[in-house]
């Protein structure tokens, strides 16, 4: 019997076949079941902790980061680890592609600084997207957390920054090298001293240098609240370390998501997925899954090669992206950490666009990376038809970036955030104008209209977009956007599925494709860097969701509902329902 | 002047709370009844009359009623208010049902979206448009708006028409314009004017603001005119005022006008009660601690004063998460709330781990020891187990809690399948609903930016004083308050509260291109407007107090911050206070300061209000016993000791001075204090309990 010491005569303690350990507020409880090393009382209380630390961790980075994507499209997250550098929790409301990926980054730390050269104090820095979360504007850090002089886990962070250098975000690159400043695994603070070279040759290197600083020190300030909040949960539950409660959360979250694979009949599943890629260079996406019995293997062999432009999607997004959609829709109530990701294992063939050869661009990967949800759920149709989204609208998503001198003089760089519609589900019709994999929200347009000199004339759903079906694709879109300057703005468009639709899904019909136009009538490239003129007006127009299901069996109430408030026409309700 | 009485009035879900203070004779009277939901001013009528008749007076001898409803809050989350209409700008109709296009839980696929008050076919747009600096891109075009009204007033049949223009912030002139064809044609229909509610910059916001208070405007309207009209033939000359979301009161017509306003008005009145014991006991950083049957609301008090904030999200569609609901435009008491209350109940999640709440068993079924019913065990049940609860003492002995079968429910339904003694899990219930809140509060503290060892508690509420005492514990706070009728503490908030009004203009600048003779106009505009509405609410002009403050952030930042500016007529010599003002406020949040980025101002904001009244607290008109305190003891439940024989106090009893250390529990009609061993408890000269955590 592994006893460990009482250490004070007033508190409390829980006793087992195996340990003993102290319940926060000095609770007792006296059983525990046979084969655990906590009671289900105490193993709520210690779990749901270590989430709220990653949540408050969040909170903090929220708090004091200048990112604008930061906040408006979440794209951020904080994962506490333990010292191996498994995940333990991640915050809430994180980015799914932040918080899976981040303990592969510790992982090639640790392999660069072996775990007994960390000193309190420390962070390491990396934003290599091979290393990281796959392309260069995201900073990802990690800081050491000790108790009692021994190493018991890390916190860490990853943040969009405000500017990395290089071409502004945009998909056209034709190297990594044009994208911007890379910065391998080094120390950005030694034993909280900062390294005042690495510091220098960041902060020369980007266009915003104070917002960028601010941003890294935002994201030093979350790994630090990290560190102290698991501090004092050691403290209040006399814990010395976190090896036990790690394997155990790890253990109950991989049982969890093997319990929901097993649901899962065994097979071999396929789909296939086109998107517009750029120019010639289609993009063609394989996907095949083996579901045996508590294990679910994605495949990509067959993807297209990977492209000298910026849609290469590195190992680790693409790791990230085929295990969230698996995650929503198996298992989406149980917390994550490592354990939830183990029973999903993902392979692509080096050199294709689902796993690109160093240096490729990669600065707009999400227009591959957010596609994968739609084939994987493509594929698992058949299997489980009601747990399963037809393709969304608003995968990948569209961006307008605007670049210019205000009428003061000012410097302005503004993205419209703007979403396509979801695709539609056994249950319901896809949600209108919502991201889907990714969950980037939309600013005010007073807002926007306040720190840049645009107009948005327009900015409406779009009729008859959604995909038919039982149940209906939901809407996108449709922006007006006007110059309001005496002076042509830089223009960056990032954009797909001009010629692709998201697809219907089980006899739905494909959502309406998408489209960016000027005033004049001319046709912007659908991925490039230009300007817009004074007074010129950009049409853009949101792709709709797949719809669900055959068309016919939709009840005509909710097609007639439709029509009356205008979300399909009379016409298509006639064309695709019969219904008039 | 011989209106000496006051009374406060809190129309609630199940009951309507009384509090009357009558300050020539210093006694508070407080009562309870029914609430009559088809009229709720029929309980109100009905439990005056018996609080005067109590106090042997008369409704002539009433200088002021002040009120609080859940009428509003009501209305917006049964969705059940009125049919109504939007008129919008050309181009943005949609801007409502977009919103921020955001799934608020990133696991859910097949999440609802919260529906819009205003399906899309009442939904008209009118050409018009205002760019972000006030100029006039696009004239108002009055007939197509006279056009979009009619349609929808006489052949859809509307019953309150909203307006929202982009930019009407900044410029009103169009919404104005509007606003006098909607007078003059349709004079009696109710109506709602963007720029009117929340002249604040983020269209959805404000556009969500405006169809809220449109859509709750007609019942309101109704009912208000009909309370006044009832209490006048009662025979009531003394004024009527309502409580504001933000703690402030205001006057009846104010309410017509911005109903929504109103929409927090009772958890308002629990934070100004426990902001006018924070005064009462020189504990300057409280965090308060309300639970009741179903939730748990806590709120942080600094200096005497509940935390505000400007936005608010209602009628959400899943209660507890953020994102879910509508979000409105309004001052409220900055409080959070979770689903922890003595009706939460205990279950067993897909991992076999102990869960407890947010669901609850509410008032029917109610915990198994009701005996009404219910089968799973809930927080009362572990509190009942525990021994923290008397079973022949529960409501004062109107009820009696049963305990065998809350033995066997925690046993059937939790131990048995969890393997754990039945102890075991009626500690682990009580310890996760602690828990649980404690996150919360930790939460709540992170996102200010505030540090948990500046804080001691207050807990009220039925369930609040059981367990205070185990939150203090995780919180490590080292005192813990608890007043005296802390069941009714809630409703004493109506009557320590002042009139005060929050005022708020966005003009979006960065500081060096201020124009401050417009800034200067916006707020001689907010400050009469603030005047004249304080007087009318009972202020003495000479003693209201207006602060000044903007919100600002550095360009590119998303949050803003509440920066104090000078109250005074302000110009270009005014701006290098304003900056080491926001240095200093983001320095006291952040603990850095960022000197090189500029900074930006987007709203202006003016609270004014009147000096909170000087109550004194005797609640000697309350029944009191002339018996020793301490009633004898029994077997309580604490992790220190386990089972133990515990004191047991009657609160009613104890009188200023006494003193005693846990473990103890305190019973009084509405809730039991629960002390922990070591707990060294003083009763004051207001007779709350003051417990010093050891």
């Amino acid at each position: 019997m592994d006893v460990i010491a009482l250490t004070s005569p007033s508190r409390a303690y829980k006793l087992n076949a195996s340990r003993i350990f102290p319940i926060p507020g000095g609770f007792m409880t006296n059983a525990a079941s046979q084969n655990d090393e906590f009671d289900p009382v105490t193993l709520e209380i210690f779990w749901s902790r270590l989430i709220s630390i990653a949540d408050e961790s969040a909170a903090a980075l929220l708090r004091t980061s200048f990112s604008t994507i930061v906040r408006e499209s979440n794209d951020f997250g904080t994962v506490l680890m333990d010292a191996n550098g498994d995940s333990l929790s991640e915050n809430t409301g994180g980015i799914p592609s932040f918080s899976g990926i981040l303990p592969r980054t510790l992982k090639h730390f640790l392999a660069r600084y072996p775990k007994e050269t960390w000193k309190p104090g420390d962070c390491v820095i990396t934003n290599d997207p091979w290393l990281a979360t796959g392309h260069l504007p995201d900073i990802t850090m990690a800081m050491p957390i000790f108790h009692g002089g021994t190493l018991v886990g890390f916190s860490g962070s990853i943040a969009h920054s405000p500017d990395i250098g290089g071409s502004l975000w945009s998909a056209d690159c034709r190297e990594l090298f044009e994208e911007g400043l890379r910065i391998p695994p080094s120390k950005f603070l030694i034993e909280g001293e900062p390294n005042a070279l690495l510091e220098e040759i960041i902060l020369s290197n980007v266009r915003l240098p104070d917002q960028v600083l601010g941003d890294l020190n935002a994201q030093v300030t979350a790994n630090q609240v990290c560190g102290r909040r698991l501090n004092e949960f050691l403290d209040d539950s006399n814990l010395r370390d976190l090896s036990s409660l790690s394997r155990t959360l790890q253990q109950r979250a991989e049982t969890a998501m093997r319990r929901a694979i097993d649901e899962v009949p065994d097979g071999v599943y396929h789909a296939t997925l086109d998107a517009d890629g750029f120019d010639e260079d289609e993009t063609h996406i394989e996907c095949t899954i083996r579901v045996n019995g508590s294990d679910l293997n994605i495949d990509y062999d067959g993807t297209s090669p990977q492209i000298n432009r910026g849609l290469n999607t590195v190992m680790n997004y693409t790791y990230a992206y085929s295990a969230y959609p698996i995650k929503c829709a198996l298992d989406p109530n149980t917390p994550r950490n490592e354990g939830s990701y183990r029973p999903v294992t993902v392979e692509a063939p080096e050199g294709c666009i689902l796993n690109p050869r160093y240096p490729a661009p990669c600065n707009a990967r999400q227009l591959t990376g957010h596609l994968l949800a739609g084939v994987i759920y493509r594929a698992l149709a058949e299997a489980i038809p009601d747990r399963i989204l037809a393709d969304s609208g608003s995968a990948p998503s569209m961006r307008a970036v605007f670049n210019g001198l205000d009428p003061h003089g000012n410097r302005f760089s503004q993205i419209l955030f703007a979403s396509g519609g979801m695709g539609a589900s056994a249950h319901k019709d896809g949600l209108p104008t919502t991201a889907f994999p990714t969950n980037s929200g939309a600013g005010s347009i007073e807002a926007f209209e306040s720190v840049s000199p645009l107009i948005v004339w327009k900015k409406e759903l779009r009729t008859d977009s959604g995909g038919a079906g039982q149940f209906r694709g939901g809407l996108g879109q449709e922006c007006e956007i006007e110059v309001r300057s005496g002076e042509p703005l830089q223009l960056s468009l990032l954009s797909d599925r001009w010629w692709h639709p998201a697809t219907g899904v089980l006899g739905g019909e494909d959502g309406a494709t998408s489209r960016i136009s000027f005033s004049d009538g001319t046709v912007p490239h659908q991925k490039s860097r230009t300007t817009i003129g004074p007074g010129m007006r950009l049409h853009m127009q949101y792709a709709g969701g797949g719809g669900y299901g055959d068309p016919k069996e939709r009840d005509p109430a909710l097609v007639r509902d439709d029509i009356k408030n205008g979300y399909i026409s009379a016409d298509a309700a006639k064309r695709d329902y019969d219904v008039s | 002047m011989n209106e000496r009485i006051r009374i406060g009035v809190d129309v609630g879900g199940t009951f309507t709370d009384f509090v009357m203070v009558d300050e020539e004779r210093d006694l508070i009277y407080t009562g309870k009844r029914l609430t009559t939901p088809d009229d709720p001013s029929a309980a109100i009528l009905d439990g005056t009359a018996r609080l005067l008749t109590e106090a042997g007076t008369d409704a002539s001898k009433v200088h002021s009623i002040v009120h609080g409803t859940t009428l509003v809050t009501n209305t917006i989350i049964e969705r059940d208010g009125a049919k109504i209409g939007l008129i919008t700008t050309k181009g943005v109709r949609d801007t409502l049902e977009m919103g921020k296009e955001i799934r608020y839980d990133l696991y859910d696929l097949f999440l609802e979206a919260p529906p819009t008050l205003v399906p899309r076919h009442l939904r008209r747009e009118v050409a018009e448009r205002v760019a972000p600096d006030g100029e006039v891109l696009l004239a108002f075009d009055v007939d197509a708006f006279r056009k979009a009204a009619r349609d929808l007033i006489e052949t859809e049949k509307v019953e309150a028409i909203a307006v929202c223009f982009m930019h009407a912030y900044r410029n009103p002139d169009h919404e104005r314009q509007a606003k006098a064809v909607l007078i003059e044609e349709f004079g009696a229909m109710p109506f709602t004017i963007s720029s009117d509610v929340a002249p604040e910059i983020r269209e959805f916001e404000r556009t969500s603001t405006a169809c809220a208070n449109a859509y709750v405007q007609p019942r309101m309207q109704s009912y208000l005119k009909r309370l006044e009209a009832e209490l006048r033939v009662a025979g009531h000359t003394g004024a009527l005022y309502v409580m504001l979301s933000g703690g402030g009161i205001t006057t009846v017509q104010s309410a017509r006008d911005f109903p929504i306003r109103l929409i927090e008005s009772g958890p308002a009145a629990g934070a100004m009660a426990a902001s006018y014991y924070s005064t009462l006991t020189g504990s300057e950083n409280l965090i308060s601690f309300d639970m009741g049957g179903t939730t748990a609301k806590m709120c942080l008090i600094d200096g005497g004063q509940p935390d505000r904030k400007h936005d608010f999200e209602a009628g959400r569609v899943r209660r507890f998460q953020k994102g879910s609901g509508l979000p409105l435009k309004v001052s409220v008491v900055d409080m959070i709330e979770i689903g922890a209350g003595g009706g939460s109940l205990a279950n067993i999640d897909s991992m076999g781990l102990l869960k407890v709440g947010p669901r609850s068993a509410g008032s029917a079924p109610g915990p198994v020891c009701y005996g009404l019913g219910g089968t799973d065990p809930a927080v009362t049940d572990a509190d009942l187990y525990l021994g923290y609860l008397n079973p022949d003492y529960f409501l004062g002995g109107e009820m009696t809690l049963d305990m065998t079968t809350v033995e066997k429910a925690i046993e059937e339904n939790i131990a048995k399948p969890l393997g754990l003694s039945t102890l075991d899990a009626a500690i682990g219930i009580h310890n996760i609903v602690n828990e649980n809140m404690a996150a919360a509060t930790r939460m709540h503290l992170a996102e200010k930016g505030r540090d948990p060892r500046r804080y001691q508690m207050i807990a009220f509420g039925g369930a609040g004083p059981v367990h205070a005492y185990g939150l203090a514990q995780i919180l490590k706070l080292n005192r813990l308050v608890v007043p005296l009728g802390a069941g009714v503490t809630s409703a004493l908030g109506f009557l320590v509260a002042a009139p005060a009004i929050d005022y708020v203009r966005s003009y979006v600048a960065r500081l060096e291109q201020i124009d401050w003779s417009h800034l200067n106009i916006l707020f001689e505009e907010m400050e009469t407007e603030a005047r004249a509405l304080l007087v009318d609410a009972g202020a003495r002009p000479e003693e209201i107090t207006l602060t000044r403050t903007a919100d600002m952030r550095h360009i590119g930042q998303g949050f803003e911050i509440a920066v104090p500016i000078p109250n005074k007529i302000m110009g270009a010599e005014s701006l290098p206070g304003i900056r080491e003002a926001f240095f200093t406020a983001y320095h006291g949040l952040f603990e850095r300061t960022v000197r090189d980025v500029p900074i930006e101002a987007m709203s202006w904001r003016l609270a004014a209000s009147a000096p909170v009244p000087d109550i004194k607290l005797d609640f000697s008109g309350q029944s009191s016993t002339e018996t020793e305190a301490l009633k004898g003891t029994r077997q309580v439940y604490f992790p220190e000791t386990g089972f133990t024989a515990c004191d047991v106090y009657d609160r009613y009893a104890l009188r200023p001075d006494d003193a005693f250390t846990g473990p103890a529990v305190v019973e009084e009609r509405e809730s039991t204090t629960v002390i922990g061993p070591g707990g060294k408890v003083t009763v004051d000269s207001y007779r709350n309990l003051i417990c010093d955590l050891p």
